[in-house]
């Protein structure tokens, strides 16, 4: 802070102190300054300070990963709120879904954010590995983040299919059925991965309890962790850039 | 882009520049004599904040205008309670899981439920370890390129298939598209 700041209304000082506290830069007027904020700030750190021109054309990656993580966080906020509302239960889940879009404010609209969100969600990162794999990204050194990748879309598809038998309608527990229903054809572990994944052999109180916790707990946390991963070994790596 | 670097490059080998920027380390020893750099630091950087910052935040908030777009207009399905007694006809899947349930349709279950999504997502994981080519452009991928465009065409068609043009009985079905009264595939 220069000299001069004693002379200002001591207020003001104050609050440049407590702002300056916090940003430790001000806006980017030159490279240094952006590379410095890129540096100090938490959430900017998880990019790379400089990157190559043609890496961040978005015609190049057509902000596909990106999206994906927006979708996430997007899903996080609503369907922590949906959670205020929504009781697992064969007997109530029903009724506090037609709460949430009748009696809760906004509960409608939090309710289809969190619906579309999810369907586009499975669009944006199955496009994602199209793209990566269409401009080869996968090559070394990034053979393994691809392998995270995958793991990332199959968390995607069962974050959306553990979902999918929440609102204990028609829709929802015939999907599960048939849905459950189409792994028993493995070979041993097929039948065995039905009975543990529904609690039992039909679609009923355990298995809306085993998708709920699995919904709102495990995959996001699993999938969290992927995601730390994943971004890093991409900043460690350095973006592919232009072909 | 390439013909932008590729004369980068032949400036740069006739000695008509010498530095460029921060990328090219440059020394004594080197600016004397014309430089042969790897092309990996001959690409242009940028900084990412506020470049890549900047299009981040602008594809957020397209997304998210896009997505209250959609939620205002269009609500989420929720359908008559849950009841095991009443099964639907057709009985379908969600959508991202009827390329198989169209597979099963098709070929024996062995064939549907176990080999082919077994294949897939094995070699889906296996793909950077099976593919040896080192290069990353389209002309020396033909046979990865190839392979994968057809993996893609096939799923995208079976999800469309099932979603859109299977009725009662998971049978062929017009309905959807052609419109017909009296039938709701939605039960």
């Amino acid at each position: 802070m220069s000299s001069g700041s004693y002379e200002q209304n001591p207020i003001k000082a104050f609050a440049s102190e407590v702002w300056g506290s916090v940003f430790r830069h001000g806006l980017p007027t030159t490279d240094k300054v952006a590379a410095r904020t890129a540096l100090t700030n938490f959430f900017l750190h998880i990019h790379p300070v400089r990157v190559k021109k043609s890496a961040i054309r978005v015609s190049y990656t057509l902000c596909l990963g990106g999206l994906s993580f927006f979708l996430f966080i997007a899903l996080t906020i609503s369907g922590l709120f949906l959670m205020f509302y929504y009781i697992p239960s064969v007997g109530q889940a029903y009724q506090s879904i037609k709460d949430i879009q009748y009696v809760a404010t906004f509960g409608l609209v939090m309710r289809n954010i969190h619906r579309w969100a999810a369907h586009a969600m499975v669009i944006t990162v199955w496009l994602h590995m199209a793209r990566v794999f269409y401009q080869g990204a996968y090559k070394p050194p990034r053979q393994f983040n691809w392998v995270i990748g995958t793991a990332l879309l199959l968390i995607t598809l069962l974050l959306s299919f553990t979902g999918y038998l929440l609102p204990w309608d028609q829709l929802a527990v015939w999907a599960i059925t048939v849905g459950t229903n189409l792994g028993k054809y493995g070979p041993i572990v097929g039948p065995v991965s039905r009975y543990i994944m529904l609690g039992g052999r039909n679609v009923g109180q355990s298995a809306l309890t085993r998708f709920y916790v699995l919904h709102v707990i495990a995959l996001p946390l699993i999938g969290f962790v992927l995601m730390v991963i994943h971004f890093w070994r991409v900043r460690k790596d350095g973006f592919t850039g232009g072909l | 882009m390439a013909q932008e670097a590729s004369s980068v490059r032949n400036a740069r080998r006739a000695g008509m520049i010498t530095t460029r920027g921060h990328t090219v380390r440059t020394g004594p020893e080197l600016s004397s004599t014309p430089m042969v750099v790897r092309s990996r630091e001959e690409e242009e950087t940028v900084v990412t904040f506020p470049h890549l910052v900047w299009k981040e935040f602008l594809a957020g908030l397209a997304m998210m205008v896009f997505l209250l777009a959609v939620s205002v207009q269009i609500n989420a399905p929720l359908l008559q309670p849950a009841n095991t007694a009443v099964t639907p006809n057709p009985a379908k899947a969600p959508w991202y899981f009827l390329g198989l349930q169209e597979l099963l349709e098709r070929f024996p279950p062995v064939m549907a439920g176990v080999i082919f999504p077994g294949m897939v997502l094995v070699g889906m994981v296996l793909v950077p370890y099976l593919d040896r080519n080192p290069s990353r452009r389209p002309e020396d991928r033909k046979l990865a390129i190839g392979l994968f465009t057809v993996y893609v065409t096939m799923a995208v068609a079976f999800v469309i298939i099932g979603t859109v043009f299977r009725g009662p009985n998971f049978s062929w079905y017009w309905g959807q598209v052609l419109g017909h009264p009296g039938l709701n595939s939605k039960v």
